[in-house]
């Protein structure tokens, strides 16, 4: 009688463990991750995110960005990976704070976002991916030549 | 906030999605700068059937009226929900049937 209990209430935290991942779930950075909000420099910016795990560079994340931005009030960007990542994030230099973005992909996903950033001043800019399961960073990154300041500049 | 203007179309098991929102995306320093509050959308859920197919968390460093392009596998006739939660809290919800 007792394994039988046992056995339940594990398989009852096992459903629990498995339903957020499946169901709505609302994995909002700001709330997870305050911090990383407010920092300036993109070094400081990932490990806030991340953590202090190694950047490894792949050829199966990139992304699509102009080098030279005529207005940087809206530069197109595009996110292209054929990694299982769990999450991608955007950082640059160029504004006051450095994190721009966080996507978290839900699996199965087609990894190619389009969308647009400010930027203020010439600045390089970085994609990190963390792949699911084990963790791994990917990084990519590419400066880009800003002509006129996007931020009201 | 204003209009929210999505589009959904489906080819061979991919949909296609472009959807736009209107924000300033007024961060902090522009905000001072402009004279306006500070006005940005920070989260952003697309959902099909209750399962997430999209979620983007932003600050104010996305341009002005945000405009996503993205691609998921699903099919015709479903609907598409988008939420968007700006930076006071205000909650903003649109559909769209995918084609």
């Amino acid at each position: 009688m007792d394994r039988r209990k046992f056995l339940g209430v594990g398989l009852a935290a096992f459903a629990a463990m498995v339903v957020p991942g499946t169901d709505l779930k609302a994995m909002d950075f700001r709330a997870t991750k305050p911090k990383a909000w407010e920092i300036e420099k993109t070094v400081d910016g990932i490990k806030a995110l991340y953590g202090n795990g190694g950047l490894k560079k792949s050829d199966k994340l990139s992304f699509k960005a102009p080098k030279l931005a005529e207005n940087g009030g809206s530069i197109p960007i595009t996110i292209k990976s054929s990694l299982d990542l769990e999450s991608v994030a955007l950082f640059q230099d160029a504004n006051p704070r450095c994190l721009s973005c966080v996507f978290s992909i839900p699996k199965d996903a087609i990894i190619q976002y389009d969308f647009r950033i400010k930027m203020r001043q010439t600045a390089v800019v970085t994609i990190v991916g963390k792949e699911r399961g084990t963790g791994t960073l990917y990084t990519a990154s590419k400066e880009i030549d800003v002509s006129i300041g996007g931020c009201g500049g | 906030m204003g209009k929210m203007k999505i589009k959904a179309k489906e080819k061979k098991g991919t949909v296609k999605v472009k959807a736009m929102f209107t924000s300033l995306m007024a961060d902090k320093e522009e905000a001072i700068k402009k004279g306006i509050k500070a006005s940005y959308i920070k989260y952003l859920v697309a959902t099909v059937n209750d399962v997430v197919v999209y979620e983007l968390t932003m600050s104010g460093f996305m341009s002005e009226n945000p405009l996503v392009k993205f691609k998921f596998k699903g099919k015709k006739g479903d609907k598409i929900v988008f939420n968007t939660v700006d930076n006071e809290g205000k909650k903003q919800t649109g559909k769209k049937k995918i084609k």
